[in-house]
């Protein structure tokens, strides 16, 4: 006892039990369930099995039938469109005010850091909110673009087929775009002053500085970023949930949301979990590239 | 200084700068020839970077001109003053090879790769990186990342080199070594190159005018030795020369030929000039001219020595008089604490300054 207290104490037994205990949370709370979606996606699970641990072997079924979904290849589309255009606008905006941030002028870092406020809510809130400002009848969005003379007519986003994957779209883009410029900020902020102005006595202008000294500075800074947009615009549920609900029509309905919606609206368990193995995979792949672009660290 | 205007390759006239109510730089003008070597030297926070900054282009200056080969830069951004500076930092850059570290300027003027890779072989051959080329900032020692700024100014062949501390980031041996390859390197390029640097021994063996600045005003500038020589005030005396000059309170005597010393012995030192008797006066005594001798004999003045410091080539006696007076004799001298000892100093090495305004009275 007094050598397993002292191993603790003075040896790596401390480094051990940390280790120890991170592993074991990470086995119980996401090993297990990851490994038990895995298992669900090849068996029949209904609202009358499911409480059983162990079910009936489906094979390749679940993944066959979800595929052949009429469904499926919209859900596809939507969730690709949702995805690339969220994560492009998110970092473009983002790196555009990071670098405005950046450049020192009286109250830069304060008004900065109002930004992260839009962060901080909740989706669900951030949600509600998005229904007022596209609201059709009396939504600012629409008065803003009626007024500008842009639209003749009060657009229906939410409910109209052309719209809802855009204004959830909106959305994400406003809830994601903090989030891009503070971890961008903080890459910004870590190249020295004297790169550009060593670059400056070389003969760069401000583009060739941008080019040249700021985009490869930044590299694994906007991998890292470029990476977690898209894990964090997959995961993206609360959104759909208060704008569209996936709607109307499936014109919204993206893979996350179909899952959950799989699962626990038409209970298909099985199905459900196909698409969850799918995005893990997904996402997996990226995360493949957000190590490997973390890793690579160009600094001095 | 007297110089032909067409030689002229950098000038500061009337420049101050200000941060905030801060005044940097205080009524600076200085001229510079073309292929002068110019050290900037003063206590740290003096703004010798600041003035090396305004004329690159890096901060802008509250009122005054500069002008560069005949130029007037104050308005011209850095990127087109064609001036290339070594920075204390190195700043170099950490994504880019050596060889591209070295002929990015280049890159960005549109020069063709070929001809870039050859300008990149050729300098580092004059600075010694030949096998380096491919090497990364970070893979390299900091005696190599010093040696590839100074190729990245060299490769782009300006109208200025301006230096800010380059050696100060090295060890004391590779930064005597530098010290002789940068001056070197000056005179085989031939260029105009501002050097700045706390350190007076390196401003006085590299440079071949001294610029001495102290809170934002140049104190003197001149020749090395003669700052030495002829320091213009005490804080010049004091800066210029190690160990520092002694500065000891005096009394000009009745002849207005000599100084009496506020010492205890009171020894009285003949001066070069005529003064008028009984003016104070500061006396600046250099410790390397403080000549030794029999206490007793003629013309050596009696001082007691509280202490001393042997280190095998030269000996430092310390006075117990106060102020105290330090001593640079040499190794052989055999000298301990207690000993009372003679001391003559040549007229002509007699520093006085006035008490109040700390300036030179010497006519020298
Ligand atoms: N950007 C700045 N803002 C305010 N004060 C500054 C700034 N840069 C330098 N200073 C001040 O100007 C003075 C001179 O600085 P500097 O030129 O860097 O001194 P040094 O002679 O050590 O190179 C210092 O007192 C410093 O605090
Ligand atoms: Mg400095």
């Amino acid at each position: 006892m007094k050598a397993c207290a002292k191993w603790i104490r003075d040896g790596i037994g401390f480094d051990a039990l940390l280790i120890a205990m991170a592993l074991t949370y990470l086995l119980a709370f996401a090993g297990l369930p990851l490994l038990y979606n895995i298992i669900i996606s090849f068996q029949v699970v209904d609202m009358f099995s499911l409480n059983q641990l162990f079910h009936e072997f489906a094979g390749w079924d679940n993944y066959i039938e979800v595929f052949h979904d009429p469904a499926a290849a919209e859900v596809l589309w939507n969730t690709t469109l949702f995805t690339i255009v969220s994560v492009f606008f998110q970092f473009t905006l983002g790196f555009a005010l990071a670098l405005f941030f950046n450049q020192k002028f009286p109250g830069a870092t304060w008004f900065r850091g109002l930004f992260l406020a839009g962060w901080v809510m909740p989706g669900l809130v951030v949600g509600v909110l998005w229904n007022w400002l596209l609201s059709g009848d009396f939504g600012v969005i629409n008065w803003t673009l009626e007024t500008l003379g842009i639209i003749g007519e009060p657009i229906f986003w939410r409910s109209d087929v052309d719209y809802s994957l855009i204004s959830v779209i909106l959305a994400n883009i406003w809830y994601g775009v903090p989030f891009n410029m503070i971890l961008l900020s903080v890459g910004l902020a870590g190249i020295p002053e004297d790169l550009y102005e060593a670059a400056a006595l070389d003969g760069a202008t401000a583009l060739q500085k941008f080019t040249t000294i700021t985009l490869p500075m930044m590299r694994s800074t906007i991998g890292a970023v470029i990476a977690l947009g898209i894990i964090f615009t997959l995961q993206q549920f609360d959104l759909f949930a208060a704008i569209t609900s996936g709607g109307p029509a499936g014109s919204s309905l993206v893979a996350q949301y179909w899952s959950w919606e799989l699962s626990f609206r038409q209970f298909e368990f099985g199905r459900g979990a196909v698409i969850a193995v799918l995005m893990i995979v997904v996402v997996l792949g990226v995360t493949v590239f957000y190590v490997r672009s973390t890793r690579q660290e160009t600094r001095l | 200084m007297n110089i032909d205007d067409s030689t002229i390759q950098i000038g500061f006239t009337d420049v101050n700068k200000f941060y905030g109510a801060y005044h940097a730089l205080n009524s600076i003008n200085l001229s510079i020839p073309k292929g002068q070597f110019v050290a900037l030297v003063g206590p740290s926070g003096c703004g010798k970077s600041t003035l090396l900054r305004t004329l690159a282009g890096l901060e802008e200056i509250s009122s005054g001109t500069i002008n560069v080969g005949g130029r007037t830069v104050n308005d011209i951004p850095p990127r087109k003053r064609d001036l290339a500076m070594v920075f204390q930092s190195y700043a170099l850059y950490p994504h880019m090879n050596v060889r591209e570290n070295l002929t990015y300027a280049l890159r960005l003027k549109g020069v063709s790769k070929e001809i870039r890779a050859n300008k990149a072989d050729e300098v580092a051959a004059i600075i010694g990186l030949e096998d380096l080329l491919d090497r990364k900032p970070r893979e390299l020692s900091g005696g190599q990342r010093q040696r590839v700024a100074m190729g990245r100014a060299i490769v782009r062949e300006p109208q200025a080199f301006l230096f800010d501390e380059p050696l100060s980031n090295l060890d004391a041996s590779l930064r005597v070594r530098m010290r002789k390859e940068i001056r070197a390197l000056h005179e085989r390029i031939g260029s105009t190159s501002v050097y700045v640097t706390h350190d007076q021994v390196e401003a006085m063996t590299m440079a071949d005018h001294v610029v001495v600045m102290r809170a934002g005003k140049i104190e003197q500038q001149g020749v090395p030795l003669d700052l030495y020589k002829n320091p213009a005030n005490c804080f010049v005396a004091g800066f210029i020369g190690s160990p520092a000059m002694n500065f000891i309170p005096g009394v000009i005597d009745e002849s207005g030929e000599s100084v009496t010393l506020d010492f205890e012995e009171s020894p009285s030192l003949p001066i070069a000039q005529s003064m008028q008797p009984g003016r104070p006066v500061v006396v600046g005594l250099r410790p390397e001219h403080v000549e030794l001798g029999d206490a007793q004999s003629c013309g050596y003045a009696a001082i007691s020595i509280s202490s001393v410091e042997e280190t095998g080539s030269t000996t430092y006696l310390f006075s117990s008089a106060t102020p105290e007076l330090v001593i640079v004799a040499d190794g052989s001298q055999q000298v301990r604490s207690g000993d009372v000892i003679g001391v003559k100093i040549a007229p002509t090495n007699v520093h006085l300054f006035d008490p109040e305004t700390e300036v030179s009275l010497s006519n020298g």
